[in-house]
């Protein structure tokens, strides 16, 4: 792991170790019984564990060749390992959560495993856990390759993946044991929060830094994506989660926006969390890995660069339809409605770019998984953006809000495209990374995107029935004008759909282990052709019987 | 000046979008402009070049 | 002219950033900045009370809990709504909650207006066991609240951060916040009157878990629910902003 640090960087990061631990034991000290207090006991074993494994290496010989010659890729590989066992863990915790509203008595006698509190353990699980490491795992990559320029840092990689990971665990563990703000897909609390800032100004400073260094005098557009998820994400997180603690030794804090201007604050974060956190980011993989295991140029650059900037400039607008026949004023629903169905013109122009790609390369989408891992999320990500704009408009919204409809339309996007990307991704990625020829086996990644299918579209139809259904029971009325269902009458038709959803989860559960099962012996295997002595990256476009 | 509710709402609606034209138009003039064809055409390809090394001065 | 501007820009990767928040940030500026002088043409509620120590330490659980994750607490515009829930929430009925509970799901029903709709009795008996109550619900039990001893000592903490924050909690409410959380759920002690004193004679000061002479989780949560709704009178007064009066479509 540390085989490309120098001796004084080795020190470097030990002493970066040591301070975190020493923050986490004045936060144990400052907390003590506190919430607060468990956390900087879990910062402290965090930081030890990576100074343990700092020291246990640290006498082993430094790296001898000339590193600027070649990529570096160690961070890449951990955070990959990193990405899937988020997306196990985050999944099961779906699947959990999921049969808990079927059989609501699947938890134990004790607050840590009721229904409110592991939902955010989900959330945060697969978007922060999965999705973010797989982000930045793939930022690296992309943003070296397209460069061709190694990362302008040796301890900042290592920083970044390993101090948001711990951000994550510190969410998570902090929902089981009651610690949130409640912002949805932004629960974890202040000192949290003022971590992943430091994390993610050094995420920035060494992706620009990477890119300045570039060769091309132009930067290719996958980093443009890459760039505005980063920077706007920033922006996001620090002013959605301006907030006042109680005291320093507690870990609950207030919102500095009271009532309505937090609604507007929190849906103009959350709506932008997808923006630009689960696509923006993702479309960056898209523009990167699937022209180059197609082999084929993107289908038009322009396109690319018009959707970019409609996507960075609309989107942001967009976030008060989460709030329509709220008290937030008209005019701010109906400006947000407005954006949201032009928002379906940068979106389709992206959806529309990566299958035009693919057209003359048909047969390979038949023929190798991996690429139809990609094709399908550019049909997800087409069909959930359109339903988006659509679900924006004031009076479907009046029907689809608040109901499982916005549920299945989070998951067409989340699975369906965010997920779908990522291994499709991944898939492409990891035999480079490791210089394998291949993956372990193409009958398990075939395997696995069946599963992904069949447990997308068995969620997805699910609660399409089952919010359809609830948005309209609550509004029936009989002939004499009287509301004709109570509440629990359109609970008690839910019940089929929230059973057929954990199965569909199940299913998508299953075949993210396959994945894991896959990557795990890819990496095992012997290299196909060791070239000797030269730490040099293979193409990462080998595909499979070609 | 005294800046009312009614006057931050009006900037807003007016400015923001005198702003959305000129951004597009902005844009549009980039991504069409003649003498970047050469370089968006050559970005489109080199992800697909085999060689895979850093570039070195 | 353009082309020499924009090569500078990408040529220079912090110029190409710059465009960036250029771009992304004007759509929540013009959206956000409005809402800071929304106070002129928001309407009033001068008979607005704040929430008692007990109360926000009830909000506080249910925060915890993650309850706003399946209820919302806003009634929309919408006739459908209105008839079953109540008159539809105003802006000002949320003008100290930090954070908003707005919620985005109704796995179970909106709570804007549950306070008062049950008893106190019923309320335990439905969060010990939801099934007790309503044999078809689907909503986890709370047993472990009733027994869970709530933590008073630094609600005089949590006050002080809420009037930072511009809540108008005066001095003496926050010095008092502890015995006033310990007198609104233990009517026959000494402490009883002082919340009524403070917090005005329509608090609600009862027993609410049932058991007197200790106040557990399950008391503040009840008593949080048994407010919701009852802060203000606003919304049962035709004083709405017209933006929001209800339209005839749904």
């Amino acid at each position: 792991m540390i085989g490309q640090l120098t001796s004084s960087e080795r020190q470097n990061a030990a002493v970066i170790a040591v301070v975190v631990a020493i923050a986490g034991m004045v936060m144990a000290a400052l907390g003590r019984s506190d919430a607060l207090g468990v956390h900087g006991v879990i910062v402290m074993l965090f930081a030890g564990g990576v100074l343990y494994i700092l020291m246990s290496t640290f006498y082993e010989p430094e790296p001898t060749e000339d590193r600027e010659a070649s990529y570096y890729d160690d961070p890449i590989k951990v955070g990959i390992a990193l990405s899937m066992a988020w997306a196990v863990f985050g999944m099961f915790m779906g699947v959990w959560v999921a049969a808990q509203l079927a059989w609501p008595d699947l938890a134990f006698d004790a607050g840590w495993s009721s229904f409110g509190r592991l939902r955010p353990t989900h959330t945060t699980g697969v978007i922060f856990g999965f999705g973010g490491n797989a982000l930045i795992a793939t930022s690296f990559h992309v943003v070296q390759r397209t460069s061709r320029a190694r990362l302008a840092g040796q301890i900042s990689p290592w920083f970044v993946l390993l101090g948001y990971n711990l951000f994550c665990v510190l969410a998570v563990s902090g929902y089981l044991i009651g610690v949130t703000q409640s912002k949805e897909y932004a629960e974890a609390e202040w000192y949290a929060d003022l971590w992943l800032v430091v994390v993610w100004v050094t995420y920035f400073i060494l992706y620009i830094r990477t890119i300045a260094r570039r060769k091309e005098p132009h930067i290719y557009v996958a980093n443009w994506y890459f760039m505005a998820f980063i920077l706007v994400v920033a922006i996001l997180h620090i002013v959605n989660n301006l907030a006042l603690p109680v005291s320093w030794g507690h870990a609950k804090s207030y919102t500095i926006w009271p009532g309505v201007q937090d609604a507007m604050v929190q849906w103009w974060y959350g709506h932008n969390a997808v923006a630009f956190f689960l696509t923006a980011g993702f479309l960056g993989m898209l523009y990167y890995y699937l022209p180059v295991r197609a082999q084929r140029p993107i289908f038009s650059y322009r396109l690319s660069i018009l959707s970019f900037w409609g996507i960075t400039f609309f989107y942001m607008w967009a976030g008060s339809h989460h709030l329509h026949y709220t008290a937030l004023p008209h005019w701010v629903q109906t400006l947000g409605m407005t954006f949201s169905v032009m928002l379906l013109v940068p979106s389709w122009a992206s959806a529309g770019n990566a299958l035009l790609t693919l057209n003359g390369a048909w047969h390979r989408v038949r023929d190798d998984a991996t690429l139809r891992f990609m094709m399908a999320a550019a049909v997800f990500y087409g069909l959930s953006t359109f339903e988006g704009s659509f679900m924006a408009i004031r009076p479907v919204n009046s029907l689809s809000h608040y109901t499982d409809w916005t549920v299945g339309h989070v998951h067409a996007g989340a699975l369906g495209w965010v997920a779908l990307i990522t291994f499709g991704s991944l898939y492409t990625l990891v035999p480079s990374l490791w210089k394998r020829e291949r993956m372990y086996s193409a009958a398990l990644v075939e395997v696995h995107f069946w599963l992904a299918i069949a447990g997308t579209l068995i969620y997805v139809f699910a609660m399409w029935n089952s919010g359809i259904i609830q948005g309209l029971m609550w509004r029936t009325y009989t002939e004499e004008g009287a509301l004709a269902y109570s509440f629990v009458d359109s609970l008690v038709a839910m019940y089929p759909y929230y059973i057929a959803r954990a199965f569909g989860g199940l299913l998508f559960l299953i075949g993210a282990v396959v994945g894991c099962y896959n990557i795990w012996m890819t990496v095992r295997a012997l290299p196909a052709a060791v070239a000797a002595g030269a730490d040099v990256p293979v193409t990462p476009v080998a595909i499979p019987g070609e | 000046m005294d800046i009312d509710h009614n006057a931050v709402v009006a900037f807003s609606k007016s400015w923001g979008l005198f702003y959305l034209i000129a951004l597009a138009l902005g844009v549009l003039v980039y991504t069409f402009w003649p003498s970047n064809k050469k370089r968006f055409d050559r970005a489109k390809k080199s992800i697909l070049d085999r060689d895979d090394k850093p570039w070195r001065k | 002219m353009a082309d020499t501007f924009h090569r500078k820009i990408e040529r220079s990767a912090i110029g190409f950033v710059l465009a960036i928040i250029a771009a992304a940030s004007v759509g929540g500026i013009v959206e956000i900045a409005p809402l800071f002088t929304i106070d002129e043409t928001v309407e009033q509620a001068p008979d607005m009370r704040m929430y008692t120590p007990l109360e926000l330490a009830g909000r506080n659980i249910y925060v915890r809990e993650g309850c706003y994750a399946c209820h919302s607490q806003m009634i929309r515009t919408l006739r459908d709504e209105v008839e079953r829930y109540g008159p539809f929430s105003l802006a000002v009925e949320s003008q100290y909650d930090r954070p908003m509970l707005w919620g985005s799901k109704r796995t179970g029903p909106d709570l804007a207006r549950v306070g008062g709709k049950y008893s106190d009795f019923w309320h335990v008996a439905h969060l010990n066991n939801p099934r007790d109550v309503t044999p078809e619900s689907n909503m986890p039990a709370y047993r472990w609240l009733g027994r869970t001893s709530l933590e008073m000592d630094d609600l005089p903490m949590h006050l002080a951060a809420q009037q930072a924050l511009g809540v108008p909690y005066s001095d003496d409410m926050i010095e008092n916040a502890a015995r006033d959380a310990y007198g609104q759920a233990t009517p026959d002690t000494d402490f009883a009157a002082g919340v009524t004193e403070r917090y005005g004679e329509e608090t609600q000061v009862s027993a609410f878990d049932g058991v007197t002479t200790h106040v557990t989780e399950m008391d503040a949560l009840v008593a949080y629910l048994q407010v919701l709704g009852r802060l203000t009178g606003a919304a049962y007064e035709n004083t709405a902003a017209p933006e929001a009066k209800p339209e005839p479509e749904g």
